[in-house]
């Protein structure tokens, strides 16, 4: 039972198992024996598999995909397109027509949205690395445990991903409050005498976020971890290494990069979320999410908006390569694509 | 030579996990929890027991058609993005063709790529087609969402399918066709019903496309909750919130078992 749970022996058919990193989990797990499964070659595409004359054969992914196609260009290539294109029109407001850069200088030379960014990306560093010192000893943990309740653990490590970031996130609001447990029990411990400002803050939004997010970061690390052969770190144990120096010069290194991958995937969420920093921030912590949402329905701003959009979806894909370019060099092309 | 079971190593190691996952299902507790309370503000932990808020959650008009639309918006996303997805992933697993990689990185790239943005740029695009919010205009924009899953989950099952077999029946004189539809379907079957269960789960936890594009009058329920939470923490939302997280784990919990039981058989 316990076995036939196990992401990798469920081929990812099973959605628990490939909710997650599953797949990348998989394709960073170097030293398994089928860490090299890459697209496999088609098969030949001859006259008769495609069912018509030899002639059309090289038309039948093309209609297979026809569909995707024509969905992906309309809702996600086309709109996009023209948000960025709108990044480059003026100001409604001012007389200008043709083509500008005065958003970007906007953004480039004001303070305000300045400190928005930088908030933003000292945000997501500081989520990542919540994320990476809780997640790394609990999926290390989660990877080398043998017992009935390892099947438990990881349905309690998923489960949180298919509810709903908002449920979450109203969650920490009642956890954050001011008269919250958080702070009722810090009184109590005698840890703080004032209740600490949580809710409303940067420090609540990278709290919940951090939550949020922990299973993306738990579950790539466990692919990887579970994917070390232990015989290294017991030979390092037997030659007389502490289980702490045989993490740290055994473990770690050989994990190195899932936790690059994990820490670029929990970047890119955190930086790009909307959910947690718009309920536990409201409107008082600034960053870019909120600050797009404002200019789109607040101040109807669409060319600042499109700025604002442009500014971070060009974070993302700078860490969205370097993520592919990670995992291409495990040998693997099947996740070109992360998640 | 493995350590004792009560070394501290192994200690601090189960400590640790303790903490992340007490910190991991935290606020699922705390919701949970003080949705019984008897309070009228909401607080945990709880005080009192009442199952009133429950009462008022299901006497709530407004939490029920939220519901039904949320629940419509999921079953045809998840249905026809299962099917675009399959077709799609079909062709990427089993077809050479120019710019693959490309293509599928494409197909793929909704799952990294901020949904906010994506949001945006479908508002401003329907603003400016002059396409009204409706439901349609909802499940369009959760397609983009979905078939990354159903196309990301099905690549590995249908990777596993010997495609010798598809061929083998055509040599016994079945068309392409025939022999997808009774060779190859059955056997992708377990990841076409785990690419709809994700899609499903997807669109029906939707937020951000929804609160910038579903119609005002006819929000779905996640969005219902995320606007009732900006006013205040009320106990009744919480009782909804947490009849989402029992449907979310009984879903879960059936999916799992199901496609168990069929993977074993």
């Amino acid at each position: 039972m316990d076995r036939a749970m196990e992401p990798r022996d469920r081929a990812g058919v099973s959605p628990l198992s490939s909710f997650d990193g599953g797949q990348t989990a998989e394709v960073l797990d170097r030293s398994s024996a089928d860490g090299h499964q890459s697209l496999p070659t088609a098969p030949p595409v001859t006259g008769d598999e495609a069912g018509g004359s030899p002639g059309t054969a090289w038309l039948t992914p093309w209609v297979l995909m026809l569909p995707a196609l024509l969905l992906f260009f309309l809702l996600f290539v086309l709109p996009q397109a023209r948000l960025l294109g709108y990044s480059f029109e003026p100001d409604p407001q001012s007389a200008a027509t043709g083509l500008t850069l005065e958003n970007y200088g906007r953004l480039f030379g004001d303070m305000h949205y300045l400190g928005i960014l930088g908030r933003t990306l000292w945000m997501g560093l500081l989520v990542t690395v919540i994320t990476l010192v809780l997640g790394y000893p609990m999926a290390y943990w989660l990877a080398r445990l043998e017992t009935r309740w390892k099947t438990v653990l990881l349905v309690l490590t998923i489960f949180p991903l298919l509810t709903s970031a908002v449920v979450r996130s109203f969650g920490w609001m009642v956890l954050l409050y001011r008269t919250g447990v958080v702070n009722q029990s810090l009184q109590r411990l005698g840890i703080v005498d004032a209740p600490l400002p949580l809710m409303y803050t940067l420090s609540g939004v990278v709290i919940a976020l951090a939550e949020v997010l922990m299973p993306f970061m738990v579950l790539t690390l466990y692919g990887v971890i579970r994917g070390i052969d232990r015989n290294l770190e017991e030979a390092a144990m037997d030659l007389g290494a502490g289980p702490l120096s045989t993490i740290y010069r055994v473990t770690l290194p050989l994990s190195a990069g899932g936790v690059l991958a994990g820490s670029l995937l929990v970047f890119s969420l955190a930086i790009s979320s909307f959910v947690t920093p718009s309920l536990v921030g409201g409107p008082r912590v600034q960053l870019m999410a909120t600050a797009i949402q404002e200019q789109t329905v607040s101040l109807l701003n669409w060319q600042f908006a499109a700025t604002l959009s442009a500014v971070l979806l060009a974070v993302v894909l700078v860490l969205a390569l370097a993520y592919s370019r990670l995992v291409e060099r495990s040998g693997d092309r099947s996740a070109v694509v992360p998640v | 030579m493995t350590l004792r079971a009560w070394h501290p190593f192994r200690l601090a190691l189960g400590l640790i996990s303790a903490v992340g996952y007490l910190f991991l299902l935290a606020p699922i507790i705390v919701i949970a929890g003080a949705s019984f309370g008897s309070t009228q503000f909401l607080v945990f932990p709880p005080q009192g027991f009442s199952l009133r808020w429950y009462e008022e959650a299901l006497g709530r008009a407004d939490f029920w058609s939220g519901f039904q639309i949320s629940v419509l918006i999921a079953l045809v996303a998840a249905v026809l993005s299962t099917i675009i997805g399959a077709l799609a992933a079909v062709a990427v697993v089993r077809h050479r063709f120019f710019g693959r990689d490309l293509i599928l990185a494409l197909f793929l790239s909704p799952l990294i790529l901020p949904s906010l943005v994506l949001a945006v740029a479908l508002l401003l695009m329907f603003s400016a087609a002059r396409i009204d919010p409706s439901p349609e205009r909802l499940i369009a924009a959760h397609l983009v969402l979905c078939v990354p899953y159903v196309i990301r989950t099905l690549i590995p099952v249908l990777q596993r399918v010997d495609p010798s077999l598809e061929e083998a029946a055509q040599n016994l004189g079945a068309s392409s066709l025939a022999a997808f539809w009774l060779v190859t379907l059955p056997q992708i079957r377990p990841g076409l019903v785990a690419g709809a269960f994700f899609a499903f789960i997807i669109s029906f936890d939707e937020v951000v496309l929804g609160v910038f594009l579903a119609p005002a009058r006819q929000p779905t329920l996640p969005i219902q909750i995320y606007s009732a939470v900006q006013f205040g923490l009320d106990p009744t939302v919480a009782a909804v919130s947490t009849l989402l997280i029992v449907l979310t784990l009984v879903l879960v919990v059936v999916s799992e078992a199901l496609l168990g039981v069929r993977r074993l058989g």
